[in-house]
């Protein structure tokens, strides 16, 4: 194992010369064209008579009793039209800042909000508690291929408000950009956002470095949930980038088909899109589709798919083809499978490098999860790192120069020479050897082999035990207390969430 | 007479709905009773189904229009049929718990118990635990099944336990609870009768419930 030294947080955007494309022009257009005339036509249950509302006032049919709003063509393409290409997701100190769209490369999210975790001391699946959101944040935090970052699993202990407990343990616990996906109610975003606030040093900084987003996901097929929505309007009224994600299931909650799963999805996170630059033009939006397929022998969502990896990663193209940033969303970059069997293995090499190659401006993958993103198993992490590590170095390709191809160098050592002992080899062999947490060698003969899963045991050990985020002022982490605890009193929110 | 029988069933396990509808039709035009139609045509019909899913030859949405088919066939059989003729393999309220819209999981357990002879009582999306008692009194269901796909109203599970508890109906029900986020560890925490990962093994614990 490599040592793991103590270093302050960093990230690192994967950038790939490689590209692929999986639908040409028309078939771009096509899609496009149906999302539209299912928005047209068929139409999105909106269940807020607030984002109805707003609908009605653009120009939007809205059938307040349905609760289902048909959006014209025309009135899609001139919201988008406010919506950035590029815009930057802030982290706590400017060089951990996210340019998304700035053509820095793929940035990698640390996501899941999953419900369970497999402790790390006893081995035992167990439902996940706030001081798990805050060891995994930590983990995140010291990892540089993690740019971006969401709580990781939900903080069961916390009830109600698990969800701010969540952002409040990301705070405290990493630099990076925190986004939440479980803020789904228009009371607990106001809180989240004036915790961002607290961090930021007020509304106004906030606005001008948003360390701060939420995604939002709609529900398949064709609906939002209220809560959700009312949720990322408060954001969007705020300034803070709001995503729009879609997860249809190929022959459940979308059609069998990936062209019109993708045409559905597209329908549902452009609806958001929409509202969100109606209700505040200019915020900004990206956009994830994420596709499964149903397993047709339990009807279960399964994500571990071939034909849902390649739809996922064709919906890069189309959210640029509507000048919307995307966050490739391939299995969560996690897996329906079990940690260290062959599956993940050639799953996440193929997710990622989709992901990559396909040019998403954000992606989901070094997150630990297992089993279908509803498991966090922390040494996973430094699997997807290792992943990771290898899909860099194959997408960035190589330089060809003078100094490269090493004439000069060739010449000198000559037939039957050796480059080893070469100057330049001694340099060059640190970038030909990237260090592994992983890969290690017995040095004595009678040493035991160790499985990888045990050397990433004992390293995410390390980390936890060693690595100190830089901490937030004491004034501040007593405000955030002060914030979460107002909104576990909050009658309001409990009547809100409670229905 | 057997042929048409024979083709009642053939023509439902391939979910050819209309077909069923119009067979049963004829074979009750050709004289036969409605109870050798159900017995002999559909529930023969939708008996081979089920042994062919558990075996894995059949996937769920083939068993789901077979079930559509068997409906069509019911429809036309219903009326004829005496109480006995028609019993039930069991009643079950279902519902999403309250908060929660995610309801294609409980349509799917919905769809498959009626394919397999039950008799369901939805109570849609965001049912509150009011909900479940009012139906619990009012159907005398003898299993209710919850669903919740978001660990934040996967606590409404508990809620509507304690409610079927307080309005004295708690041993009058077995409760069924299932969704992504619930686990068979977390149904006994809450005091529920019996967890189903998935809409075919919720039907074999339904049947198990009320046996």
């Amino acid at each position: 194992m490599i040592e793991l030294t103590e270093r302050k947080a960093s990230i690192q955007p994967v950038k790939s010369k490689l590209r692929i494309s999986i639908l040409d022009d028309k078939e771009i257009e096509k899609i496009n064209q149906t999302a539209r005339d299912i928005l047209e036509q068929v139409g999105i249950m909106m269940p807020s008579d607030k984002a109805l509302t707003i609908l009605a006032d653009a120009g939007a049919d809205v059938d307040f009793g349905t609760k289902i709003v048909k959006i014209p063509a025309q009135l899609v393409d001139d919201s988008l039209k406010t919506a950035p290409r590029r815009y930057t997701l802030c982290g706590r100190r400017p060089d951990l800042d996210a340019d998304i769209g700035g053509d820095k490369g793929t940035y990698f999210y640390c996501s899941g909000e999953a419900p369970k975790i497999v402790d790390l001391e006893t081995g035992e699946r167990r439902h996940a508690l706030k001081r798990d959101v805050e060891n995994m944040a930590r983990i995140a935090d010291y990892l540089s291929i993690v740019s971006l970052i969401w709580p990781t699993v939900s903080a069961n202990d916390k009830g109600m408000t698990a969800p701010l407990h969540g952002v409040e343990a990301c705070f405290n616990n990493t630099e990076k950009h925190v986004q939440t996906e479980s803020v789904m109610d228009e009371i607990s975003a106001r809180y989240a956002i004036e915790m961002a606030s607290v961090v930021a040093g007020g509304r106004e900084e906030l606005k001008k470095r948003p360390l701060h987003s939420i995604l939002l996901c709609a529900i398949a097929p064709l609906a939002q949930d209220r809560g959700g929505i009312e949720s990322a309007l408060v954001y969007a009224e705020a300034g803070l980038p709001v995503g729009v994600m879609s997860m249809p299931t190929l022959g459940l909650t979308g059609p069998p088909y990936e062209a019109g799963s993708l045409a559905t999805g597209l329908a549902e996170v452009l609806s958001g899109c929409v509202l969100t630059q109606i209700a505040a033009p200019g915020t900004p939006n990206f956009v994830s589709i994420i596709p499964s397929v149903v397993d047709p022998r339990t009807a279960n969502y399964f994500m571990g798919s071939a034909y849902a990896q390649i739809t996922s990663a064709a919906a890069v193209q189309l959210a640029h083809s509507n000048g919307l940033p995307i966050t490739a969303c391939l299995s969560f970059g996690g897996s329906q499978w079990k940690l260290n069997n062959w599956q993940v293995g050639i799953e996440n090499v193929y997710v990622h490098l989709l992901a990559v190659m396909a040019g998403a401006d954000m992606s989901f993958g070094p997150s630990g999860m297992i089993e279908a993103v509803s498991l966090l198993d922390m040494r996973r992490i430094l699997f997807d790192r290792e992943i990771l590590q290898v899909v860099d170095t194959i997408t960035d390709g190589f330089e060809v120069n003078d100094h490269t191809l090493a004439f000069d160098m060739i010449r000198e050592v000559g037939p039957r020479g050796m480059f080893l002992a070469h100057k330049r080899t001694a340099k060059e062999a640190r970038r030909l050897w990237p260090p592994s947490i992983l890969f290690e060698e017995p040095t004595r003969p009678d040493e035991r082999y160790r499985d990888p899963v045990e050397v990433a045991h004992e390293a995410i050990q390390w980390i936890l035990e060693n690595h100190r985020p830089e901490p937030l002022p004491e004034d501040v982490r007593q405000e955030l207390r002060r914030i979460v605890a107002a909104a576990e009193r909050d009658e309001e929110l409990k009547r809100s969430i409670e229905g | 007479m057997e042929d048409i029988l024979q083709k009642i069933a053939t023509n439902l396990y391939e979910g050819e709905d209309q077909e069923v509808a119009e067979l049963v039709q004829e074979a009750l035009d050709q004289g036969m009773t409605p109870d050798e139609i159900l017995q002999e045509g559909l529930i023969a019909g939708m008996d081979e189904v089920g042994r062919d899913f558990k075996a894995g030859d059949l996937f769920v949405p083939e068993v789901l229009i077979a079930a559509r088919a068997m409906h069509a066939g019911m429809n036309v059989l219903r009326p004829l049929l005496t109480e006995t003729d028609a019993a039930s393999a069991g009643k079950c309220v279902i519902g999403t718990v309250k908060g929660d819209l995610h309801d294609i999981g409980k349509n799917l357990v919905k769809m498959m118990l009626e394919g397999a002879g039950f008799e369901t009582i939805d109570l849609g999306a965001d049912a509150g635990p009011e909900a479940f008692v009012e139906a619990v009194r009012e159907h005398r269901p003898q299993v209710i099944g919850m669903s919740a796909l978001l660990t934040t109203t996967m606590v409404q599970m508990k809620a509507t336990i304690e409610a079927l508890e307080e309005a004295g109906l708690r041993g009058e029900v077995k409760v069924m609870a299932g969704g992504a986020p619930v686990t068979d560890a977390f149904a006994q925490e809450i005091g529920a009768d019996a967890y189903a990962p998935d809409a075919a093994t919720a039907v074999e614990v339904a049947r198990r419930l009320v046996a």
